[in-house]
């Protein structure tokens, strides 16, 4: 019971201090959305042979949910993180009953709801804004673990990451280099075969690719091929070892 | 009376900068223990030592644990330069540590404590640098603690909040919590602290009761005497057996006790000698710290006057005269 408090005393204060940055607000839901107006109603898609935005609309959702899933926990628990260590408020929490696992698990759960909302929007957007069309099966649910898992699983990175940088601002630039390869080069945007052959194993080993291959499976339907369950496994056990490793970073002492 | 803190060859380095070098150091249930010492002097590492914030070398024991194995419900802190999120309200912050205690005080209570009640559903940014401060305090009371550790509590407050912060702290104390404090205000200290350790170069170079440490290292009471004719106001005082030394405009007595005001003022008015101003003063927290520290206001001071550090205008006993013209 009284984790349960610690945990949502610390995402109310972590909620509020979110919504009430209206920029920060403006920019997660804006970023995903100006990337879908531009590549799937602007530029749309040609279903023609070879080039970027080659396949029909639909196949590019997982890429347009991964904008947020990837980015959003990267850039925001890194900078929360950089900036509870430059205002000294781990310091502060070292001496209360909080662990750090506790706080990583608040900041992932209002990730988990802003990313929840994003990705809602995203996918309204892409059916009117496109010609793509999301079937409703019964295994459409398990949109809902595939983005949840992800989001904890690059919670944990930024963890990370605001561990290694010394600063916001290079929490922001070590995102930002490395979530855009990932977002291009993970099965999203940019499928294998456009891709050089040697180039293959390095898309298995980003985890996003296994959030993308099940989301695509969910949204686009068989013509993807993969199978949700399997990479639905693997991005869960990627999930674990990046949100203990997350979690274990998080500063407590100097 | 049972140890809050035990200390023993506590030590800590940056890289060849050495911020800890064998601090011993005890403090008693109950008690009020306020640290002093020159900027960089160890004062924030030996609070982050003493709450397991920093990893040290030597022997720490809080209520005989480890500073990290014990009871956080009974541990409070302010660190230095602590900044909460700016856009939680004074409310929302006091609710918001307080939520993470199994056992916390009454959000309005800590409130009213630290005299926010008025500001209470104002955004922390928007509050007064003083105001902050004392959302900050207010964090570290949440959980009615039984040892508090306080850096640097009252900087930036005004001297009212000030005030209601000293009697805050000095009501806390009345009720058993320990207190660990460091302040550059010497009067702060001074008033607060049932004794006081000056940190210097990241050793613990005096110990004691405020009045103790005034005794042993403050000096002795002094007259200075404002006057154009200072070389002979020297001379008459002398003649007297007090111990003057002149300097253009003012004269200083040493060693003047309340009591010999008077004497020496019948000195300068046998001798007929006329003075602009009379101001006495006793020896202080603030002399005791000049005097082991080594530092000084060149050029700032009139030799025998306490230096006023920020915000400390109630500090030293001071008493000054109009000036008469015999």
């Amino acid at each position: 019971m009284s984790r349960g408090r610690r945990i949502r005393s610390e995402a109310v204060a972590a909620w509020h201090s979110f919504l009430r940055r209206r920029t920060a607000v403006f920019f997660t839901f804006f970023f995903p959305v100006i990337l879908v107006v531009i590549f799937g109603a602007l530029v749309r898609t040609q279903p023609t042979d070879g080039g970027l935005f080659a396949e029909p609309a639909a196949y590019y959702i997982p890429g347009y949910l991964a904008t947020v899933v990837l980015f959003t926990p990267l850039s925001r628990v890194g900078s929360e993180i950089a900036r509870h260590r430059d205002d000294n408020r781990f310091e502060k929490l070292a001496t209360t009953p909080l662990s750090r696992t506790e706080w990583l698990v608040a900041h992932t759960a209002v990730n988990t709801v802003i990313i929840g909302l994003a990705s809602l929007l995203i996918l309204g957007l892409v059916v009117l804004l496109t010609d793509a069309s999301i079937p409703i099966t019964g295994s459409s649910a398990l949109l809902v673990p595939f983005i949840v898992l992800a989001v904890i699983l690059f919670c944990g990175f930024g963890a990370v990451l605001g561990r290694l940088a010394d600063s916001q601002d290079g929490v922001i630039a070590a995102s930002n280099t490395i979530a855009l390869p990932l977002l291009f080069l993970s099965d999203t945007f940019i499928s294998l075969d456009q891709l050089p052959g040697w180039f293959g194993p390095l898309v298995e080993l980003s985890p996003l690719t296994y959030f993308a291959r099940g989301v695509r499976t969910l949204t686009y339907g068989p013509a993807a091929g993969d199978p949700y369950l399997g990479n639905l496994l693997i991005l869960a056990a990627l999930a674990v070892v990046f949100f203990v490793a997350g979690a274990y970073a998080i500063p407590r002492t100097d | 009376m049972n140890e809050a803190v035990v200390a023993t060859g506590v030590g800590k380095t940056y890289g060849d900068t050495v911020a800890l070098d064998g601090v011993d150091l005890t403090v008693a249930e109950g008690e009020v223990f306020g640290l002093i010492g020159p900027n960089g002097a160890g004062k924030t590492t030996l609070i982050r030592a003493l709450t397991g914030t920093t990893p040290v070398t030597g022997d720490i024991g809080i209520f005989g644990q480890e500073p990290t194995a014990v009871d956080s419900e009974r541990i409070g802190l302010l660190p230095q330069s602590f900044s909460p999120p700016a856009r939680l309200t004074a409310r929302e912050m006091i609710d918001y540590y307080a939520g993470l205690y199994d056992d916390a005080r009454d959000t309005d209570a800590v409130l009213a404590d630290v005299g926010l009640t008025e500001t209470a559903d104002s955004w922390y940014e928007t509050l007064s640098g003083g105001q902050q401060r004392r959302v900050c305090v207010g964090t570290a009371l949440v959980n009615d603690p039984d040892l508090l550790f306080l850096d640097e509590p009252t900087t930036g407050i005004d001297p009212v909040g000030r005030r209601a912060l000293w009697e805050l702290l000095e009501s806390l104390a009345a009720g058993g919590t320990t207190v660990v404090l460091t302040s550059h205000s010497m009067a702060e200290v001074q008033r607060l602290s049932d004794r006081v350790g000056l940190l210097q170069d990241g050793q613990l170079v005096a110990v004691g009761t405020p009045d103790d440490l005034i005794a042993d290292h403050g000096g002795r009471s002094r007259l200075v005497i404002g006057t154009d004719a200072s070389d002979a106001a020297a001379s008459a005082l002398t003649a007297a057996d007090f111990t003057a030394t002149a300097s253009p405009g003012e004269v200083v007595v040493d060693g003047v006790s309340p009591v010999d005001i008077g004497e020496a003022v019948d000195v300068l008015s046998d001798a007929d000698i006329s003075y602009d101003s009379l101001t006495w003063t006793e020896p202080s927290l603030e002399d005791v710290y000049l005097q082991l520290t080594g530092e000084s206001f060149e050029g700032a001071m009139t030799p025998g006057a306490s230096a006023i550090t920020e915000g400390e205008a109630e500090g030293p006993t001071e008493r000054a005269a109009a000036g008469g013209d015999q």
